[in-house]
């Protein structure tokens, strides 16, 4: 999967699982993950659907790092074999 | 106003440890007893909440046993927070041994005593959840998460009171997904309550055949982190005796049905819990809301 093909996905997913209104069509690489709607929670639904919906898997620690939209598809794209 | 209020319970806070800590055990179980039959005569909200949560249970067909049950239930948390705050000073490393009996799956003992292997440990407002911590940090260090009071100043006292090297308490409002997510990486046991209402964010799961709304973070990081959840609890036995009692770990393979797993993980959980209430039903803490909102069935 390409890094635009993750993040199409993660859009869907953060959809999905997030708890506020976002406009997720303007939701791009340098989108702050924490500015969109994600509480400690919704977060956890969020790790299990990536980890499921992608069949990746990780350290669901090595997520804190990260912080925008890109550096998790990046990250993820880095996890697949 | 409110912070006279505040400051009154402070002092009667501070006067209660200082009494507590030159009164002997045996005095001050039976102060803490009188003092609960008196909280419940006097709190007649709670004394109804807590008989009406054990008839729906069915735990007692009858008024008169839901109110010895419920007034017993007071006792045992009027002494639950008497053996607690004595502990500090009864229980330790080289003794602990002495006042509880162990009664734990081999699996999850081993996952236990495994260095560097953190394990999810579920339980109750049941028995001594505090005791338990402070027994199990003597064999792997142990992390809950506690809920501020809403009084700052006993608040703080407690929080003194309670830390300890090896059992880390920390704020519901600082127990971000980093701070647990940690504990586990570091294997360190993750000790969390199951039985509060968890509001519109919970999961309804059936508790005594009532949907309940569960918390789903425990399940959640089983389920993302891989490291095994088990149910545990510490009965009181005696004067500063307990039973410590675990069963076996729960490995569940995710399905990628995320609501389904979940639902099956905290099913199995509360049920476990409803096993060892029924067992021993005036050690449960009945005067919490757990039924507070009925939410639908998930089907």
């Amino acid at each position: 999967m390409t890094q635009e093909q993750i993040i199409e996905k993660l859009r869907t997913m953060m959809r999905k699982t997030s708890q506020a209104k976002v406009d997720w069509d303007a939701v791009n690489t340098d989108s702050p993950i924490a500015s969109l709607g994600f509480d400690s929670l919704s977060i956890l639904d969020l790790v299990y659907d990536i980890q499921q919906e992608l069949g990746l898997e990780f350290e669901a620690e090595e997520l804190v790092k990260v912080k925008t939209v890109g550096q998790l598809a990046a990250f993820l794209a880095g996890k697949q074999k | 106003m409110k912070k006279l209020r505040h400051l009154l319970e402070y002092a009667a806070a501070r006067f209660g440890f200082f009494l507590l800590d030159r009164i002997s055990l045996p005095a001050a179980i039976a102060l803490g007893r009188r003092l609960a039959d008196s909280w419940y005569f006097l709190n007649k909200s709670r004394r109804q909440i807590a008989k009406e949560n054990i008839l729906k249970a069915k735990i007692a067909s009858t008024d008169s046993e839901a109110n010895r049950i419920a007034r017993d239930s007071l006792r045992h948390f009027a002494v639950l927070a008497v053996e607690y705050l004595k502990a500090e000073n009864v229980l330790n490393e080289g003794n602990w041994k002495e006042h509880v009996e162990l009664d734990v799956s081999p699996e999850t003992m081993a996952i236990i005593r495994e260095p560097g292997r953190g394990i999810i440990l579920v339980s109750g407002h049941f028995g001594n959840w505090e005791v338990a911590a402070q027994i199990l940090s003597y064999i792997k260090p142990v992390a809950g998460i506690t809920r501020d009071m809403n009084n700052p100043y006993t608040d703080r006292l407690m929080k003194q009171r309670k830390q300890r090297d090896r059992y880390t308490l920390t704020p519901k409002h600082d127990a971000g997904v980093d701070r647990l997510l940690s504990v586990l990486k570091k294997g360190e046991i993750l000790a969390l309550l199951i039985d509060q209402h968890a509001s519109e964010r919970g999961m309804p799961v059936d508790f005594f055949g009532i949907p309940a709304s569960t918390h789903t973070s425990p399940a959640l990081l089983h389920l993302i982190t891989r490291a095994p959840i088990c149910f545990g609890y510490c009965l009181r036995t005696g004067p500063m005796s307990y039973k410590f009692k675990a069963v076996a770990p729960i490995i569940h393979k995710p399905t990628g049905n995320r609501q389904h797993d979940v639902h099956t993980i905290l099913e199995q959980l509360n049920h476990e819990l409803e096993n060892a209430i029924r067992q021993n039903p005036e050690q449960y803490l009945w005067a919490h809301r757990r039924w507070k909102i009925p939410p639908p069935r998930v089907s």
